[in-house]
């Protein structure tokens, strides 16, 4: 009988906290794919992975674990691992697979990919998988950006394009074992690619766009300073019927929108993205119609003095909007309870630069990374290369530790993503008596 | 609320075959909020009409080979067998689930999916639904009975298990069902699975045509998918 009644009470718990709603968030980042597990409790890794510099340790990128949890003072804020991929391929982004047990990282520049197995040693991550073929899958796409993953498979946006290298890209789908599927190509008119995020309770992904090969393996400065090379910059997004994989609406987004955040409370039908170029916030909100409209509903410090905004989290309740700007190397947090009204609650000097950001769902830690890309990095003594956490109270970010890469000799650190010990232990919370340590 | 409702329908099924099951005492101090949790972004009531049946394509993603099974009947059997060519929605489960996000929905949504093939009886002579059980030590084919009982399916609904582990793994791992025992602190089995809920549409030819887990699976939209292979199939045989 006692066993009756505790299958029945927590069916009925598990049941009610899923219906209403009512799970509360426990940690993990807030930007990762619906179509996989978080981990609840404190992070114990974080997995940055990060470009070689020539004369830096190896010289080779690198997937680096960082100890993240505080309560393992001997590791927190220590780099526990590195685990080196050979030679310099630009380094960029990278995601986790449908069961979080293995991360997927490319390389901007030769197309490259690998798999790390986090699962068997979360401290020790391995490559157990590398796919050189990508541009040839394909069908000639460029670049491999965001790994987004999809129930049994992993969604890959490209960049570019092998047949000239600028901005014509398209979207390509990987099984798990690393066999390709298929490749969508963005629609004419909004061919250039950079970010997708679904929106389950939709069936829509947009996706952003950004610039080619061309570009974004030149030097920034040579960029700027090239009205030809200004011109081939993304100014659109595109919504797509997500099931049919069908673009269906083209917004007009000028500027180079990049990072797409979809909201993630019931009946927020909206995203934000910002635009590097124009340096500003722009709602993407579903109309009444169904349709999208994309509108700028803030400019982030002086678009006039091009501060390149380039990451963004949001917060798991849709309040903050963490915006990174590389150029001054800060965070501006915005107060987006009104999307529509963005308003700058904190400014943080987090650095000489700043790309990457990523917030707990907990909303209680905010991680940094200060790359962006090999050959638009700050030079000299503002070429500062760190992973910095910070705590949020809601009003202000305060220091928690930094890790110099330049110092460790590990290179320009780029996407952060978290793991946990418990979680790819696959052990279990059972009460505060039991709950469990992490053992390494 | 129609989800809501299959959800409450699915748990009640779930927690009356899971009454006697070897669960450990602990799990009382377990806070089902952080199971629900792990899925919970995931669990979704979609806001969307299904696009148009064979207005899109459904790659290939993966083809998979055939396995035994233990039938509800207690008879050997295989997936083949019971798939016979036809197309198939597969779904992994354990009867003592209790991730709301995890087999009760999956469960929820096959049952739904089963109501609706018998009110098409010309869909329904072209599919076959197929529930395994990942948990052959507890999941007899007793259990899987009892649990098909529970259903009573009107269309052709499949509860099978496997003999062993050794059977089942190769299973697992041929289909890309990840599943793990979730332990306690001492590395005793908490008698719960750490596992990601997928279901899988396959085509006649057993080649896995789309993969359903919680934020994607929803009984309208594989009904869809469903029809857009056989309009598929249609198509092949004109050109053909």
């Amino acid at each position: 009988m006692m066993r009756r009644v505790g299958s029945g009470f927590v069916v009925s718990v598990a049941l009610a906290a899923v219906l209403l709603g009512t799970a509360a968030p426990r940690a993990d980042e807030t930007c990762m794919s619906p179509y996989m597990p978080k981990i609840t409790g404190q992070e114990d890794y974080v997995y940055v992975w990060t470009l070689g510099v020539e004369g830096e340790g190896d010289g080779s990128d690198k997937l680096v674990t960082i100890g993240a949890n505080p309560a393992d003072a001997a590791h927190y804020g220590k780099v526990l691992s590195s685990v080196s991929v050979g030679g310099r391929h630009e380094a960029h982004h990278a995601g986790f697979a449908d069961d979080r047990r293995y991360l997927w990282a490319g390389g901007l520049d030769d197309s490259m990919i690998w798999v790390f197995d986090l699962a068997t040693d979360p401290a020790h991550p391995k490559v157990v998988r590398t796919i050189d073929s990508f541009v040839k899958d394909s069908g000639g796409v460029v670049g491999p950006h965001t790994f987004f993953a999809l129930p049994g498979r992993m969604l890959i946006t490209g960049l570019s394009n092998d047949k000239d290298h600028g901005g014509r890209t398209a979207l390509v789908e990987y099984n798990n074992d690393g066999k390709f599927i298929q490749t969508l190509w963005l629609p004419d008119g909004a061919e250039y690619g950079y970010d997708a995020r679904v929106q389950p309770r939709l069936n829509r992904m947009l996706t952003s766009s950004f610039t080619g090969w061309n570009n974004y393996m030149k030097e920034l400065g040579k960029v700027i300073a090239d009205p030809e090379a200004m011109k081939h910059f993304g100014s659109t997004m595109v919504v797509w019927d997500f099931h049919a994989r069908k673009p269906i609406q083209t917004l007009e987004v000028p500027g180079a929108p990049l990072e797409i955040r979809w909201a993630l409370q019931p009946r927020h039908n909206y995203g934000f993205t910002t635009t590097a170029l124009t340096s500003r916030i722009w709602l993407v909100e579903q109309q009444d119609d169904g349709t999208f409209r994309a509108s700028a509903v803030a400019d982030i410090a002086d678009p006039k003095r091009v501060p390149l905004p380039v990451d963004v989290s949001l917060s798991a309740d849709d309040r903050y909007l963490f915006v990174d700007t590389f150029m001054d190397g800060s965070c501006r947090v915005y107060d987006v309870s009104d999307p529509h009204h963005p308003r700058l609650v904190h400014t943080k000097k987090i650095g000489a630069q700043v790309n990457m950001v990523s917030e707990t769902w907990d909303g209680k830690r905010v991680y940094f990374t200060s790359s962006l890309l090999a050959n638009w990095d700050k030079t000299g003594k503002d070429n500062e290369q760190f992973l910095k956490a910070y705590g949020w109270d809601g009003r202000q970010l305060t220091p928690l530790f930094a890790v110099d890469f330049a110092k460790e000799g590990l290179g320009r650190p780029h996407i952060m993503h978290f793991g946990q010990e418990r979680f790819y232990k696959n052990q279990i919370y059972a009460g505060d008596a039991a709950r469990l340590t992490a053992v390494r | 609320m129609r989800t809501s409702r299959l959800l409450a329908a699915a748990g009640l099924v779930l927690a009356a075959v899971s009454a006697g099951a070897g669960d450990d005492p602990r799990l009382r101090a377990v806070d089902p909020a952080e199971l629900g949790y792990t899925y919970g972004v995931g669990a979704f009531a979609p806001e969307y009409a299904a696009p148009a049946p064979g207005s899109y394509a459904l790659p290939t993603i993966d083809t998979v080979t055939d396995h035994p099974l233990l039938g509800a009947d207690g008879r050997s059997t295989t997936l083949f067998a019971l798939t016979r060519g036809r197309l198939a929605v597969v779904a992994f489960v354990y009867t003592t689930c209790i991730e709301a996000a995890g087999c009760p929905l999956s469960l929820g949504v096959l049952h739904r999916l089963d109501r609706a093939l018998a009110r098409d009886r010309q869909l329904a002579r072209r599919v076959t639904l197929v529930t395994i059980s990942f948990d052959p030590a507890r999941d007899t084919p007793a259990r899987m009975a009892v649990m098909r009982s529970f259903h009573a399916p009107e269309s052709d609904w499949r509860f099978a298990t496997t003999r062993s582990e050794a059977e089942l793994q190769p299973l697992l791992a041929d289909f890309d069902q990840p599943v793990a025992k979730l332990r306690f602190a001492d590395g005793t089995w908490s008698g719960l699975f750490r596992h990601v809920l997928k279901v899988f549409l396959l085509d006649g030819e057993h080649r896995v045509r789309n993969v359903y887990s919680v934020g994607l699976l929803d009984a309208t939209l594989v009904l869809t998918d469903l029809r857009t292979l056989l309009l598929e199939t249609a198509a092949a045989g004109t050109n053909g």
